[in-house]
Parts: structure tokens; C-alpha cells; sequence
């Protein structure tokens, strides 16, 4: 799922942009969300602004499958966590479906993301419904849109 | 009638559901890779050994769904692996297949962000198998 080895991203002289905490036992979510990372920000070099500006830790809670992880991102390095670290900065509680959703918000105008297509409409939705809960909002909604970006694939 | 699980007449049945459905015909525009399922063997359950699932996904549509090994399957672009009890938990509606590679228990191997983009394509690939009527070996 994800390859280790050493890497420049985009000539920028970044190597192994993504660590993980628990080495090899790492959990797949874990893997999955560092992978997920890693590949937006080789693949699209547009991402790495704000791979390198991102200084945060955010947590991610699966809700319905008790999965989280703490991401620490330290401007141009990713450390990703199994379970939920103290100290937070923003915390995203959500189901697995939704947690996908959110990776296929689009960015908009100004680098915003999108929250008035079909799928931005029902992240939205989900927010105010509380299937989607933030903690941290107020305050970090620029470390919340970095990460939106950094998580989106659409 | 129901088909054994994971035979020729599965692989039929399974192509069919996909090309009646209007939301994978939906969701599924754009995709163009191969996917390999990777059912892995579990003796004491009557599925003595592996089997591959080689499916040809083009643009909403299944070309091509068939039986192989499970090396078959694994030079697919996409390749999703796991035991036969995992599959069949999936098949029987027990096991979301997203949850399941969020736990482990499928893992994924192929490009993330492709994958994460077609979401609703392989959750309604999943709908699909469920429709199936299946005979599985460690029942019958």
C-alpha cells in the first residue's frame, strides 16, 4: 500500500515525506491515510505549499469502526499515529463513509473547498446534522483547508 | 437458482448485476483499470485453494468478469485481497468492503487516490455481489 523508500517530491528535496509512528504496526487506516497523503503531494506538486506550510496535529476518528490516527504534519513531513494523541489541534469524528467523502471534496474558487457540488452539499449536510463533528474549528479553518486540500483527490 | 460461490457461473451472474445497475453504470465513468480479487484460500472452510477474480472495468461498464488464479488477479492494476470468510462476510452484506480495507481485513493494493475517488463505484460493485444468490462450499 505504501512504498517507504526515499523520494524527491517535485525537486523540492524532500525525502520520505511520510513517516509512521508504529512502523510495521502501523494499522491499515493508518497506512491508508499516510499513503493517501503521499500520493496527492508526489502527484500533484500544487499540494506541496501546503504540505510544507501545514504545521498541526489532527486527529481522525472512525466512528463506526473505533480506527483512528494522529497526524502530525511538520511543515514539509508527515508523522502518522495509530489512535488518538494528546494535544490536538483539530479532531474529525466521522463514519468510514464519510471519511471518504471527505477526500472527494473538490477545491474551489481561491483554493477553497467546494461545499455547494453534490458532495460538498452533504459534507456540509453532515456537519450540521452531527455526522460530521470538528473539534478545533474556530481558529484552525486555515490548518482545516490545508488538510481538506492535502486529503482531496477529486 | 443460486451459483457456487466464486465459480465461472458466479463470474457470469456478478458481470451481469454490474451491467444492470444504472449507479455503477454512474459512479463507475471514468474508471478504465483492471481489478483483481484475491480470495484466499481457507481449507477448513471447504475453499482448499486460492482463486483469483479478474475483472475488466471500462467506463461504467463491466467488460469482462472471470475465474482464474490468484496470480491472475494480482497483476490486475487494482488488486483487493482477502480470505474467503472476509469475502463472503462482504457478499453477505456483514462486512462494508470500504470499513473492511479501513480495518485490514481487505487489503488494497493500487493508487490511493483513484481508489478513494470511486468510492461509491466499489461500494455499489459490493451491492452487486450481494445480489448473487450463492451456494457456499462451507455450507453446502
Amino acid at each position: 500500500m505504501h512504498n517507504p523508500g526515499a523520494r524527491d517530491l517535485a525537486g523540492r528535496g524532500v525525502t520520505n515525506p511520510v513517516d509512521y509512528a508504529d512502523g510495521n504496526e502501523a494499522s491499515a487506516f493508518a497506512q491508508l491515510l499516510g499513503g493517501l497523503i503521499e500520493a496527492n503531494v508526489v502527484s500533484h506538486p500544487e499540494k506541496l505549499k501546503d504540505f510544507h506550510s501545514l504545521k498541526a496535529r489532527v486527529g481522525i476518528l472512525v466512528t463506526d469502526i473505533d480506527e483512528a490516527v494522529t497526524l502530525d504534519f511538520e511543515g514539509g513531513h508527515l508523522v502518522v499515529r495509530n489512535g488518538l494523541e494528546e494535544g490536538r489541534d483539530v479532531t474529525i469524528r466521522a463514519d468510514a463513509e464519510t471519511v471518504m467523502q471527505l477526500s472527494n471534496v473538490k477545491i474551489g474558487f481561491a483554493g477553497m473547498p467546494n461545499y455547494l457540488d453534490a458532495t460538498g452539499r452533504e459534507v456540509a449536510g453532515k456537519m450540521l446534522t452531527g455526522k460530521l463533528r470538528i473539534q478545533g474549528l474556530v481558529g484552525n479553518l486555515t490548518t482545516l483547508n490545508r488538510v481538506t486540500r492535502l486529503f482531496s483527490v477529486a | 437458482m443460486t451459483v457456487a460461490a466464486f465459480s465461472s457461473e458466479w463470474a457470469q451472474a456478478f458481470k451481469e448485476e454490474i451491467n444492470k445497475s444504472p449507479v455503477y453504470k454512474q459512479a463507475g465513468k471514468g474508471w478504465k483499470w483492471t481489478v483483481g480479487l484475491v480470495v484466499e484460500a481457507e481449507p477448513d472452510k471447504k475453499f482448499p485453494e486460492a482463486k483469483g477474480i479478474v475483472m475488466d472495468l471500462f467506463e461504467g461498464e463491466a467488460r469482462d468478469v472471470r475465474v482464474g488464479s490468484a496470480a491472475d488477479a494480482q497483476a490486475c492494476d487494482f488488486v483487493i485481497s482477502g480470505s474467503y470468510s472476509r469475502w463472503k462476510q462482504v457478499a453477505l452484506k456483514e462486512l462494508d468492503a470500504t470499513r473492511g480495507m479501513l480495518q485490514g481485513k481487505l487489503k488494497l493494493k493500487g493508487d490511493l487516490p483513484t481508489v478513494v475517488r470511486y468510492t461509491k463505484a466499489s461500494q455499489e460493485l459490493t451491492e452487486c455481489t450481494t445480489r448473487v444468490p450463492v451456494t457456499w462450499p462451507d455450507e453446502a
